[in-house]
């Protein structure tokens, strides 16, 4: 348990350190400016510096995991994506990846029943759980470009105009506001629920779910509930699309509250599990092609060997071969 | 063979949900109805207001008109209560025109800012906006 009460815990500190600060210290600024500023460059730095990391450790070999057939003779068909035979493929399949889940979807459970029993079924509650979390964090994070924008880009506009289709409340009521709050408490429930689960979740695992969480608890707090001044508001988010320094004005402290949450999550974010977001563009296993057969791969790291066929060794050899009733090649 | 099995489930599952869905909407918009024709519309009275202060404190105004209106909305089309009595007791008809009422020197009043925080509220599909009012 306590590996769940921690992070918890950790999070509820996180939220109470802006309000306090802002609501009893007046440190709006340090909170509405500094803060976002430092948070968002080492963002930037931590995620280059972890790509770069990646991308310098050579891959001498393909190992790329595999779920199909294999690319061979022309009349045996094979498995464009589960086994890709071209860069081509093997990128539709890391997309596919990145915007379905394939992997996922594959996801088995296995489970000892009462008495002698044993099931092995297909469980597709996760890949959808998970679908829902990152396709409402996609959309709630395009259709804030509303701030940081005069005009909306373009393309957000239907985004926007179908979460908002439902039009209760006002403000509308965005869909994937309850969407990604019920994926959070699935994806939560999920890991306290299974005891196999249970055991290998670390409080890693809880703290970016409640984190996450607790950001889209402020954000639906403000947007319809208590409400926050959001001319304000944009004011000073526009002031960070133009690196200002402007002193924020006179915003609700749920806001910085939100804003806090969103900077710990970001500086958090390089060092952490949540990497995965750049990592499944990177991982060998994925964005590799199977084509070990088409073509031969070789380490880059191999000392230079000085190789001698058996052709040159027979050469050398023949007549003595031939002298002691050794079979050769060639006369 | 199962999966047909399933199909066809499914395909009656989502229409009892409609009809249960139907039979939902009938029968609250009957009792919304009915409470109407029970309770008579209170107009506002009439008297002179001072209009240099808005319904509430400018600062309330500035984020919260939005609820504000949608409970003058509901209070109006639903319970049919269409007096509003503000905190130093003026009186007003809940009504999107009263905004307009002292709103509307302005035609720009509401869109400036929702220009610039980029929202676009769905009311004027319907109802006369400030830009029509001026005109
Ligand atoms: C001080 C600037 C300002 C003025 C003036 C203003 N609004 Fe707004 N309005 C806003 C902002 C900002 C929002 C968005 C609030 C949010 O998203 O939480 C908003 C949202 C709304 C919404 C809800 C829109 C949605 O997202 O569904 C309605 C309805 C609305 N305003 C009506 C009006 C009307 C009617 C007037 C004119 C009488 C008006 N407003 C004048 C700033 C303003
Ligand atoms: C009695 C006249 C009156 C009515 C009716 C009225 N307002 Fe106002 N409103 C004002 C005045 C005057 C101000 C400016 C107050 C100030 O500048 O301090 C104002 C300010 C506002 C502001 C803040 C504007 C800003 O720039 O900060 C908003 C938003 C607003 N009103 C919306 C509404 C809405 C929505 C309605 C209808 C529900 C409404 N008002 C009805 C007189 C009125
Ligand atoms: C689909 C058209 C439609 C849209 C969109 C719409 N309304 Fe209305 N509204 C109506 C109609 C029709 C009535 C009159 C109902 C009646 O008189 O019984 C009404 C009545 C009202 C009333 C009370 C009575 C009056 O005379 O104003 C308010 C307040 C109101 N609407 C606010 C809003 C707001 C705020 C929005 C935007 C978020 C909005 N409406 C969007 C159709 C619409």
């Amino acid at each position: 348990m306590k590996k769940v009460l921690m992070p918890l815990a950790i999070v509820l500190l996180l939220c109470l350190i802006p309000y306090v600060a802002v609501r009893y210290a007046g440190q709006s600024y340090l909170f509405g400016v500094i803060v976002p500023y430092a948070a968002a460059a080492l963002f930037v730095s931590g995620v280059l510096f972890r790509l770069f990391d990646w991308l310098r450790r050579p891959v001498p070999f393909r190992i790329t995991t595999t779920a199909g057939q294999e690319k061979t003779l022309d009349w045996i068909p094979y498995s464009r994506l589960d086994s890709p035979a071209t860069p081509m493929q093997a990128w539709v399949r890391v997309l596919l990846e990145v915007f379905l889940f394939r992997s996922l979807f594959r996801n088995n459970k296995a489970e000892l029943r009462e008495g002698p029993g044993f099931t092995f079924a297909s469980s597709k509650w996760l890949w959808l759980g998970g679908l829902a979390f990152h396709w409402s964090l996609l959309v709630i994070g395009l259709r804030h470009a509303r701030f940081f924008f005069v005009e909306l880009p373009g393309f957000i506009v239907p985004v926007e105009v179908a979460d908002r289709f439902l039009d209760l409340t006002l403000p509308a009521f965005y869909l994937t506001d309850a969407v990604v709050l019920a994926a959070a408490t699935f994806l939560f429930v999920r890991r306290l629920r299974d005891a196999k689960l249970r055991i290998i979740s670390l409080p890693t695992d809880y703290f970016p779910l409640f984190l996450i969480g607790a950001i889209a608890v402020a954000g639906v707090l403000m947007r319809y509930v208590t409400k926050a001044d959001i001319m304000t508001i944009k004011a000073l988010t526009m002031g960070f699309s133009e690196m200002s320094f402007e002193p924020p004005g006179d915003i609700a402290p749920v806001f910085y509250v939100h804003l806090f949450l969103v900077s710990v999550l970001a500086v958090y974010f390089p060092f952490s599990k949540l990497m995965h977001m750049g990592a499944i563009f990177l991982s060998p296993t994925r964005n590799l092609c199977n084509n070990s057969r088409q073509k031969r791969h070789v380490n880059p790291w191999n000392r230079a060997v000085k190789f001698r066929t058996y052709a040159e060794y027979e050469d050398d050899y023949r007549e003595k071969m031939k002298k002691a009733g050794l079979p050769v090649e060639k006369e | 063979m199962s999966n047909r099995i399933s199909a066809i489930l499914a395909l009656l599952i989502a229409g009892a949900m409609f009809v249960a869905a139907l039979l939902f909407m009938q029968s609250v918009h009957g009792a919304s109805s009915a409470l109407r024709a029970a309770a008579p519309v209170a107009v506002a009275r009439q008297v002179p207001i001072d209009s240099t202060r808005c319904i509430a404190s400018t600062v309330y105004m500035k984020s919260h008109h939005m609820q504000l209106l949608n409970q003058w909305r509901h209070d109006s089309v639903r319970k049919g209560n269409r007096a509003h009595v503000t905190s130093d007791g003026r009186r007003f008809d809940k009504s999107l025109n009263t905004c307009l009422g002292c709103h509307a020197s302005n035609p720009m009043f509401c869109f400036m800012c929702h220009e610039y925080a980029n929202v676009k509220p769905t009311c004027w599909n319907c109802h006369i906006s400030p830009m029509e009012a001026t005109r």
